[in-house]
């Protein structure tokens, strides 16, 4: 399954790289992190990588296959 | 317990956790508000409602501020609370309580002993404790207060359990403080209904204009109100954020411009501000920053160690002055703030890719040398430098934690990793238990000596060698040899003198593997007298989370040998109280798992309580430690067991099929190998050929223990050796009189009254069998009478037996007490799986009789069980056949 994050801000280029298996594409003031999710537990992790990193969360959604 | 050196992992408190390591200072003490903290009055006063309401919740993002604030409000209380910083480390609930309960008793809660103490277990907290724990909060005239700040990082669902029934019966006399970044696992709609939580979100935490200002007025920063209002729109009133700006304001030229201009919509804060105001640092100040990322804690040496420079101390100092990103923790320890040390490792990644291992390196060394073993070996494992991670392991005398099952499977998680190119002693040593433990004899004992040949020449540490002779006595157990595992023990003795003190009195487990170790091979040999010195030496050990897996095997030891001299109910509680440590433990099973259901089997077997010995057998398979090589002691009591189940259910060959063990051992045991004789001159018997059978019968010699000696006498008898039979059975009553119990006496009494029968003496034979009646009475030995063949029988159905026997040798009898109604009808299925229990099969047989997994099965079971009121197999049985069912 694919998913996408989009967070809040410009995400420097160091910070990108806290996510190296997503890819990333900034687009009105928002980040989009976008890419495969293994599982659940994959998905929780993406979260809580972002939430320790002070990144705000807009929105996520799963993408159509 | 010794002086530790304070300098390697903070301070550390004298008590110790249940790992045996000393509790860190710095987790209970509530953190030092910076310089340019802003106390927000509305925030404080929402707070003090924490005082009324049982549960408090302060949630919020990183960085909000909800640390600094819960911070400020218990140091300026006036009263004590008891503060926790949980640590990701913490997953073990176990773990958790002891520094919950530690955290209380710093801060002067008079706890009693019984609750004083760490829980036994890591994994299971014993809820008696936690009940405890509740009635005497509940007792206090005022609550007690107690901060967890970081709840977020304790992941074990249980832990919110247990808090929430901790503070459920603790009733007004707990105040619980979270602390968290998400919402915990508590039934908070309920507290909320009922009006006892108090609950500050992020948006309350949130900056107004006014704070900020304020904020921005204590970094020297003057801002006009609608530049004030500006900026908190931006940055959404976040605290880190408000603090970086003004920090990045501070270092550019022209601050006021700095802060109106500054655009937070075009970037994420944090990321932006963070390298803005790391990159005005000096190159210096960068470098320490990016490197000590990798620590959770540090003092000035520790960063000096990371950076190579000298100069970490000022550095430090100065940032913490600052409050930049470092937190004091106080005694010259520091941390950086969880937000900027996560965002501060991601360029560290970034800036330098193959640095993050190396300061991982780096760190384990350090902490290696000072002693700091559990962080030493997180980085080390972190770093992939197995030569140190092993080495630390093995030079705190740890390698039985690799054995022992409390922290075992995290301690094989942590060298999972390891490649077969790791080299060294130590490294051995870790792959051997590793391997042993898990019943990889031929891979294990490989690494064990090419660890012995390593530490054998030149001067090797003491506890490597120690470590050596720990594994040499596991390998001699699960070998079978009692020799190698009492030169283990010869060699131990000088090498305890040799290691630090402090080290043995950490690891008693250490002590008590050596021992359980020698005491089974001991067994195996049949040296009972000195096999129970060295078990009971294990089992009168203190109780404690280190000991719990060697005691309970000794105790399964020791009932085994109380089953070999004849005493049922000695053995019967015994065994029972190893079961239940099992039972307690969980974890990662033990060589000797089982072995008290396997005794327990044999006493019910004896007692002709067939079907309760099968279920026994099935659950003493399920515990046990699966699939590799078997533990010879364990091995052979089974197949003693299944022999002679089979055996009392008429079935000589089967039993004659099981009697012997699949056990590759060095030594053949007397006692496996009597009962294998045994099973197969029962079949020579049952066949009709009494000759070969008696000549079976004469090659055992030895027999192995007093039960096997009175049975091999009464198939001496029954082979038409009665001589023999007569003159071991005398030997037997009189030579061990007193040592022995019911079950020789009565099976020696029996050959004596068998053989006076058949000699025509028929009043010593009913005098004989009066006395066994008597004896076997009281712990309901019943096989040995039903086995004693028709001509014992017809004289036990003569009226003075006949009373003796009544009551007890025959059953109870239906209808003794009226059974109560069933309230829920069995489904088809359901007595599908109860018809074939009682017929004694096993839950796999079925399983595959029915073409339905085990699992299945075993749900089948629970609600047979649930509808029939009972918990076992045997009674399931029994109860069915009460009410017809079957």
């Amino acid at each position: 399954m694919r998913y996408e994050i989009r967070v809040e801000g410009t995400m420097s280029e160091t910070l990108t790289r806290a996510f190296p298996e997503m890819e990333h594409v900034t687009m009105s003031g928002q980040t989009v992190l976008f890419g495969p999710v293994v599982d659940e537990a994959h998905l929780y992790g993406l979260l809580n990588r972002c939430l320790s990193l002070g990144l705000r969360v807009v929105e996520m959604r799963r993408l159509p296959e | 317990m010794a002086a530790r050196d304070d300098s390697a992992r903070g301070p550390a408190v004298g008590y110790a956790d249940p790992l045996g390591e000393p509790f860190l200072r710095t987790r209970f003490a509530v953190p030092a508000r910076p310089a340019t903290f802003v106390r927000r009055p509305r925030l404080t006063a929402h707070l003090d409602q924490a005082l009324d309401t049982p549960l408090t919740m302060v949630n919020g993002a990183a960085g909000a501020g909800k640390t600094l604030l819960v911070a400020d409000w218990a140091a300026r209380l006036g009263q004590p609370v008891a503060w926790l910083t949980n640590e990701a480390g913490d997953q073990d609930p176990g773990k958790f309580w002891a520094y919950a309960l530690h955290a209380l008793h710093t801060a002067g809660t008079p706890l009693s002993a019984g609750v004083g103490g760490s829980p036994g277990d890591l994994r299971m907290v014993d809820h008696r404790l936690l009940a405890r724990l509740a009635d005497e909060l509940n007792g206090r005239d005022r609550p007690a207060i107690l901060v967890l700040d970081e709840f977020d990082r304790l992941a074990a669902p249980e832990t919110a359990e247990q808090l929430e029934f901790v503070l459920h019966h603790a009733g007004q006399g707990l105040r619980l403080v979270l602390v968290t970044r998400t919402e915990p696992l508590l039934p908070l709609h309920r507290y909320r209904a009922a009006a006892a939580m108090t609950e500050i979100r992020n948006h309350e935490l949130a900056f107004t204009p006014e704070e900020a200002a304020d904020l921005l007025a204590r970094h020297g920063l003057r801002l006009p109100a609608e530049a004030a209002r500006a900026l908190v729109e931006r940055t959404g009133g976040w605290a880190a954020g408000l603090r970086l700006s003004a920090l990045a304001a501070q270092q550019s030229t022209d601050p006021e411009t700095y802060l109106k201009e500054f655009e937070a919509g075009h970037s994420t804060i944090a990321d932006f501000l963070l390298a803005e105001v790391v990159g005005r640092q000096p190159p210096e100040t960068q470098d320490l920053l990016l490197r000590v990322s990798v620590l959770d804690r540090f003092g000035p040496e520790l960063a000096e160690a990371l950076t190579g420079r000298p100069d970490a101390g000022p550095l430090l100092a100065g940032l913490c002055r600052q409050n930049a990103f470092v937190e004091d923790l106080g005694h010259s320890w520091y941390r950086l703030r969880p937000l900027f040390g996560e965002i501060l490792r991601v360029h560290l990644r970034a800036r330098d890719p193959g640095l993050e291992p190396e300061l991982h390196r780096r760190a384990a060394w350090w902490l290696r040398a000072h002693g700091a073993v559990p962080e030493a070996l997180a980085h080390g494992a972190a770093a992939a430098d197995w030569e140190c991670t092993a080495g630390a392991l093995v030079d705190d005398l740890a390698i039985g934690r690799l054995l022992t099952g409390l922290r075992a499977d995290d301690l094989t998680e942590l060298f999972s990793g390891m490649g077969p190119e790791a080299g060294g002693p130590a490294v051995d040593l870790v792959r051997a238990a590793r391997e042993l433990s898990e019943h990889d004899l031929d891979h294990g004992l490989a690494h064990l000596g090419r660890a012995e040949q390593s530490l054998a020449t030149g001067a090797a540490a003491a506890a490597g060698r120690l470590s050596c002779v720990l594994l040499e006595s596991l390998a001699a157990r699960l070998t079978g040899c009692p020799d190698r595992a009492e030169r283990a023990m010869a060699d131990a003795a000088p090498l305890r003198r040799e290691v630090p003190a402090h080290l043995l009195a950490k690891h008693p487990e250490l002590t008590a593997l050596l021992l359980s170790h020698l005491g089974s091979a001991r067994v195996w040999a049949g040296h009972f007298d000195a096999a129970r010195a060295a078990l009971t030496e294990v089992a009168d050990l203190p109780g404690g989370a280190l000991t719990e897996l060697p005691r309970e095997d000794c105790l399964g030891h020791l009932a085994l040998i109380d089953y070999f001299d004849g005493w049922l109910d000695l053995a019967e509680r015994r065994a029972l109280a190893a079961t239940d440590a099992t039972r307690h433990c969980g974890g990662r099973p033990f060589p000797g798992a089982g072995l008290g259901q396997l005794v327990l089997a044999a006493v019910a077997v004896d007692r002709d309580e067939l079907c309760r010995a099968r279920s026994l057998l099935d659950e003493a398979a399920e515990s046990g430690p699966g699939p590799g090589v078997p533990d010879p002691v364990t091995e052979a009591c089974r197949a003693l067991v299944t022999g002679r189940l089979h055996r009392a259910l008429g079935d000589a060959r089967t039993a004659a099929n099981a009697a012997d063990p699949a056990v590759r051992a060095e030594v053949t045991s007397p006692w496996a190998r009597a009962d294998a004789a045994l099973a197969v001159a029962a079949v020579l018997l049952a066949d009709g050929r009494p000759g070969p059978a008696a000549e079976v019968l004469a090659g055992i010699g030895r027999p192995g223990g007093p039960v096997c000696a009175a049975d091999v006498a009464w198939a001496q008898l029954a082979a038409g050796r009665r001589e023999e039979a007569v003159g071991a059975a005398d030997r037997l009553c009189t030579e061990t009189e007193g040592r022995t119990g019911p079950g020789v006496t009565v099976r020696a009494t029996l050959v004596r009254a068998r053989a006076a029968a058949e000699a025509g003496d028929t009043d010593t034979a009913r005098k004989l069998l009066a006395r066994a009646l008597l004896e076997a009475r009281r712990d309901r030995l019943r096989r040995p009478f039903l086995d004693a063949g028709p001509g014992i029988r017809r004289l036990l159905d003569t009226p003075p037996l006949h009373g003796l026997a009544a009551g007890w040798l025959h059953g109870d009898g239906p209808g003794a007490d009226a059974p109560p109604l069933l309230v829920e009808e069995l489904s088809g299925r359901e007595r599908e799986v109860l018809a074939r229990l009682a017929q004694m099969m096993s839950t796999q047989e079925i399983a595959a009789d029915l073409y339905v997994s085990v699992n299945t099965v075993k749900t089948h079971l629970k609600s047979v069980y649930r509808k029939l009121g009972v918990g076992r197999r045997g009674d399931a049985v029994r109860r069915a056949r009460e009410r017809g069912l079957l």
